[in-house]
Formats: C-alpha cells, sequence, structure tokens
C-alpha cells in the first residue's frame, strides 16, 4: 500500500519538492556554519538592497491573482452544484445565481484594489539605500502587505461563498424553504473579504512613493 | 618597510614596472624589527678611522651605509669578507647571545673572539633592509670586483693577494619554520663557519674587512597594526568644470617605496593610517586619513571594523568621504573590494552636501584595507564587498520561486479533478448523437 501510495503522481512531486528544499536550506546552512561566514548573512542587506519595486508590484499581482483564485474555485464549486442539481430541479437555475455573484464580488474586491495599488507606485530617483529614502521602503514594504492582505482575504472568502453556495442550491433544490436561510450564511462569508479590503485600503493610505 | 607581493595583474603602470606592493605603517619606532643589523671590523692590527656610531634609534639608510663602507674601505683592507646571513634581527643576538650574564651560553663565541680581538670594530643595529639587501652590489662597486661566493672548503683553496680587492660572499642560512634545527643551532653553526672562515684567512695571513649582516629582518612587522593594499589609487578635483587628476600610485605603493606616515596611530578601537604627500594638485602638502575604529555589536553579537571616514587634508581644509556604510567587516578579517570610489558605484560618499569632499573624487582599485587583530605581517581572510547573490539575483529568485509555487499549486489542483466515470463501459456500445433536423 504504500508502494501505492508512492507511485501516486502528487506523492513523486511534492516529496521531491520538500527534499529540495530542505536539503539546499540545510547544504548552506552547513557552508555558512563551517566556513564562519555566518556574518554574510544578511537580512538586513536583503531588505534594504532588493527594489522597493518589486515589493510592491508583488503585492499588485498577488492582490489581483489571488482574488482570482478564490473566486474562480468558489464558482467552480458552486456552478457544478447548480448545474447538478438544476438537472432534477430547475427551479433553483435562477435564484441561485445570487451565489455565484457573491464570488464574483471577490474578483471585484481584488481588482479594485490591484487597481488602487498600482497607481501609488510612482518613479523615484535613489539608488542607494541612503537616497532611496525610508519612504519609498515603507511605500513598497505596504503595497506588499495590502496586496497579501486582499489576496488572500478573498481567496478564502471565495471559496468559503463557494461551498455555501453549493450547499443552498443543493438544499434549494431540495425543499425552496432552505435557501433564504443559508443565503444568510453566504453574506457571513461574503463579509470576510470586504475585512480584507478594508485593511488593505488603511495599509496603503499612508503611501507615498516618489523624490 | 615595504613588503612584496608576486605581480600578477596588469595595472595602470606598464607590465614592464608592474610590481604592486603592500605597505605597512609601522609605529612605536622604539621596538621596530624592521631593521637589519651589521656588524664590520678588520683582522688583527688593523685599525679603522673611528666613525661616529649611529644614534640609538636610528636606522641608517642605504646612502649612509654607502658612506660607513666607503670610510672602512678607503682605509681598512680591501680584501672583504661577507657573511651574508638569509635573516637577522637584533633580537637572535639578544636572545641568544649570552647578554642576560650568561655568557657561556652565547652561541656566537668565534664573533665575539673576532670582535674583541678587532681593534675599532663597526656596529650598526638597525640598518634599513632595503639597503642591507643591495650591500653586495654597495660594495661591488666601491671595490670594483665582482662578489666570488664561497663555503670554508673553497677559500682553502683561493690564494688571496693583499693588494688586490676581493670580494668573498658566504652565504649562511637562517631556515626559521624548518622543524628540524631550531634557530639556536642554525646560528650556532653558523658561527662556526665564520670561525673556520677567519682562522683560514688567519692562516693566509692577509688583512681582510668582515662583515656580518643579513638579507632582511628575521622578525617580521610584529608592531604592524594596519594593512593596506591596492592597485592603484588617485584623487581629482574639480577645478572650473572640469576634473584633473593625479595618479597617487607611485609615491605609495611600489617597491622601495616608503610614503610618509606621520600622524598614523593605532590602537584597540581606534586605527588612523596618514599617508602624506607633497605637491599634489597644487597644493603643497597633502594627507590620505584612512580613519577606521572597530566595536562590538550586540545584534550580531561579534566585533565589526568600520572604515569610518577618509579624509583629504590640504592647506588647512578638510574634505571627508563616509565609508562607514558600505566599508565594514568582521574585526578578524580584513575588508576587501576591486573598487571603492566616491562617484562610480560609490563606496566612499561625501560626509555632507556641503563639504568640500563634493569637489573632489577618490578611487582605489582594488582595495584591500585591515586596521585590526593584525598577525604576522599578513591580511586575515579578506571579507569581499561582492556577495555570493547580488541583489538582481535575489529579487529574480524570489519571483520566481513564487511562481513555481503558484505553478506547483495549479499542477496540484488540475492533476485531482475527476471525471464522472461510473458509467463508463469501455466494452459496451458508443455513444451516438444523432444529427437533429
Amino acid at each position: 500500500m504504500l508502494l501505492e501510495w508512492m507511485m501516486n503522481g502528487h506523492a513523486i512531486l511534492y516529496t521531491g519538492v520538500t527534499l529540495a528544499f530542505w536539503s539546499t536550506i540545510l547544504i548552506v546552512g552547513i557552508c555558512y556554519t563551517i566556513f564562519d561566514l555566518g556574518f554574510r548573512f544578511d537580512v538586513a542587506w536583503f531588505l534594504t538592497e532588493t527594489s522597493p519595486f518589486m515589493w510592491a508590484n508583488l503585492g499588485i499581482g498577488l492582490a489581483i491573482s489571488l482574488s482570482v483564485v478564490g473566486a474562480a474555485w468558489g464558482i467552480y464549486i458552486t456552478g457544478s452544484s447548480i448545474i447538478g442539481g438544476g438537472v432534477k430541479a430547475p427551479r433553483i437555475k435562477t435564484k441561485n445565481l445570487v451565489s455565484i455573484i457573491f464570488c464574483e464580488a471577490v474578483a471585484i474586491y481584488g481588482i479594485i484594489m490591484a487597481i488602487v495599488i498600482s497607481n501609488m507606485a510612482e518613479e523615484f530617483s535613489g539608488t542607494t539605500p541612503e537616497t532611496i529614502g525610508a519612504r519609498n521602503y515603507q511605500a513598497g514594504y505596504s503595497m506588499f502587505g495590502a496586496g497579501l492582505t486582499v489576496g488572500f482575504s478573498n481567496l478564502f472568502c471565495g471559496i468559503c461563498v463557494g461551498i455555501v453556495g453549493s450547499g443552498a442550491a443543493l438544499a434549494d433544490a431540495q425543499n425552496a424553504n432552505l435557501f433564504v436561510k443559508i443565503l444568510i450564511v453566504e453574506i457571513f462569508g461574503s463579509a470576510i473579504g470586504l475585512f480584507g479590503v478594508i485593511v488593505a485600503i488603511l495599509q496603503t493610505s499612508k503611501v507615498k512613493m516618489g523624490d | 618597510m615595504a613588503s612584496s607581493r608576486t605581480p600578477q595583474q596588469r595595472g595602470r603602470i606598464p607590465a614592464a614596472l608592474a610590481v604592486f606592493l603592500g605597505l605597512m605603517s609601522m609605529l612605536n619606532a622604539g621596538n621596530c624589527d624592521e631593521q637589519v643589523p651589521l656588524i664590520l671590523w678588520t683582522s688583527d692590527g688593523i685599525s679603522l678611522p673611528s666613525q661616529s656610531a649611529p644614534t640609538a634609534g636610528h636606522i641608517v639608510g642605504q646612502q649612509q651605509l654607502a658612506t660607513y663602507l666607503e670610510n672602512a674601505l678607503n682605509v681598512g683592507p680591501r680584501n672583504v669578507v661577507l657573511f651574508l646571513q638569509d635573516k637577522m634581527s637584533v633580537e637572535d643576538f639578544t636572545m641568544y647571545g649570552g647578554a642576560f650574564g650568561n655568557k657561556q651560553d652565547s652561541v656566537f663565541p668565534n664573533l665575539e673572539g673576532a670582535l674583541m680581538s678587532s681593534s675599532s670594530p663597526l656596529v650598526l643595529p638597525s640598518v634599513s633592509w632595503p639597503a642591507s639587501n643591495a650591500v653586495i652590489g654597495q660594495l661591488q662597486d666601491q671595490l670594483e670586483t665582482s662578489p666570488l661566493y664561497m663555503d670554508p672548503e673553497t677559500l682553502s683553496q683561493l690564494r688571496l693577494n693583499a693588494s688586490s680587492p676581493a670580494l668573498l660572499v658566504f652565504r649562511l642560512p637562517y631556515g626559521v619554520g624548518s622543524d628540524l634545527m631550531s634557530a639556536k643551532e642554525i646560528l650556532s653553526g653558523n658561527d662556526e663557519v665564520i670561525g673556520q672562515v677567519l682562522s683560514i684567512m688567519k692562516t693566509q695571513s692577509v688583512p681582510y674587512t668582515a662583515i656580518y649582516t643579513a638579507l632582511r629582518p628575521s622578525r617580521e612587522g610584529e608592531d604592524t597594526c594596519i594593512l593596506l593594499w591596492a592597485k592603484g589609487l588617485s584623487v581629482s578635483i574639480l577645478r572650473s568644470g572640469r576634473w584633473e587628476d593625479h595618479d597617487l600610485t607611485p609615491s605609495t605603493f611600489g617597491e622601495g617605496v616608503n610614503p610618509k606616515l606621520h600622524g598614523s596611530s593605532c590602537d584597540k578601537t581606534k586605527a588612523k593610517l596618514v599617508l602624506n604627500y607633497e605637491n599634489v594638485l597644487g597644493h603643497r602638502s597633502f594627507k590620505l586619513i584612512l580613519a577606521m575604529s572597530q566595536r562590538h555589536y550586540s545584534v550580531s553579537a561579534r566585533r565589526w571594523f568600520t572604515l569610518d571616514a577618509v579624509e583629504l587634508e590640504y592647506d588647512g581644509t578638510k574634505a571627508t568621504f563616509n565609508g562607514s556604510r558600505n566599508v565594514y567587516a568582521p574585526a578578524e578579517y580584513s575588508y576587501r573590494c576591486e573598487s571603492v570610489t566616491s562617484f562610480r558605484w560609490p563606496l566612499l560618499v561625501p560626509h555632507s552636501s556641503k563639504d568640500p569632499a563634493n569637489q573632489w573624487r577618490v578611487s582605489f582599485e582594488d582595495f584591500q584595507i585591515q586596521g585590526f587583530n593584525v598577525s604576522g605581517g599578513e591580511f586575515s581572510y579578506a571579507s569581499d564587498c561582492a556577495g555570493f547573490f547580488s541583489p538582481g539575483i535575489w529579487m529574480g529568485l524570489m519571483t520566481s520561486l513564487l511562481m513555481v509555487l503558484v505553478l506547483t499549486y495549479g499542477l496540484h489542483m488540475i492533476m485531482q479533478l475527476r471525471t464522472m466515470d461510473r458509467f463508463d463501459d469501455p466494452k459496451g456500445p458508443a455513444i451516438s448523437v444523432p444529427q437533429t433536423e
């Protein structure tokens, strides 16, 4: 049975990736130690030498992409349930589209935040950490953080709404009274995406990139 | 006071004279060991004009040594027996010469006997070692004869003539580091050779002048505390819209170059190397000061040293470049960088926007410095300014890693999709979808 499990494509992929990752970390760590070069491991250097633009654009990219993943996942779950349930109970089709709309809203939050954050990215003329200045670094990191915030919130919100919507569709197919009650659960699920957006707006409120 | 390194790279100076050397800073001249003693005496019965011995601590340079030798050889015998040891320092005599009341332990009985029987020996305790290195050449010039490298066996077969000058060189080893013989045994062996040679010379009854010295000091730079190496050093000043350069490399680095280091100092926490020049870009006195400091940093829990400032002092003005932001290394190691400049990927920045340093440019090529924990006159491990990964590589790696993770996640999702296969019947009839009207 172990052999069957090992033959699984997933298992090979994940074992391989994990092994490569941890062995790299182990060997790099051992080399740093035995050559007494631990002093060259400098996190501050990494954070100040990498460009704030990289962080900002990672934030923008993650904002939209993670939100879309959440929305897509939610729609995929809900959609398949609606279509499946609609075979035997066609009346559920129109009413349950509202679950799809809740999932889609998550993607809309994502794109709005991505546009808002990308508008904050401006040119600056410094090349060294001193000339770039603390404010530009703060801007870069804030944009990255905001993108992560909105992205992950929307990701989980979308999945949540999708699963609840799927349950709503199937319950509705059985008994039409249940739909409205389950919709309340979906509304709560949807609120968490909104929280992510609000926090991301707060994070980027003080961002001012440029000279 | 300069030590040599192998000449390997081309530099701004043409390859023909491409010998780039290190510079060592000598401080506390009281117990410096960068000099070689030289002892000169004549055979019995000949007396030299008494020459004024050098004052205590004075280092005899090449010119002065030539004068001493000239005075001795003009009057004394022109048959010179030169005992040239590989390395020698005054410490060899104090440690092994029975100088602390233990005459019986001395390893130099023959030498002492010769000096006592000679009427006016000349003892120069500190001859700068480039000068002692060149003593053969100087004797060759003064005697106008070529040196003959000999040992006691070949000497006994030689017939010497009191009228014609001769330069007989006896090379004596000083192999410190060969574990077979200690320094004491080697010096004792050398003294035996001296004794044999002097007795052979006595049997030949030819008057001679004997010199005992070495090519380089045996104890290297225990007092050196700052080491600086560079392939090129230049300064430029902005005058009426144009940059005027001045190459300081020939007056700082190179074989036989002795830059003036007055004002340099070092202690446990601060080190200052001062290079003094004359007539640089129209300034009569010009100083380049490298100020370093070391202290303990609690977050990394180790001592680091920084090059706090590179200052140019001229005509009472001081132009300061800050370097502590970029030029640093753990205190036990040296710092090395291919290019330390104030204008090209600058590691040195003017102290403020109004500082005179804004009108200057300083450039070191292939720069290595160590201001603390210098041992044995050599650099410790060099912490290079270039890391293994550049910032660009790190950024690329980070984003690539992120995308690989996304790809992995996507692959995982797709691979776990299942299609409906409950009603699959591979052996049954194929589904037919008829065309509707």
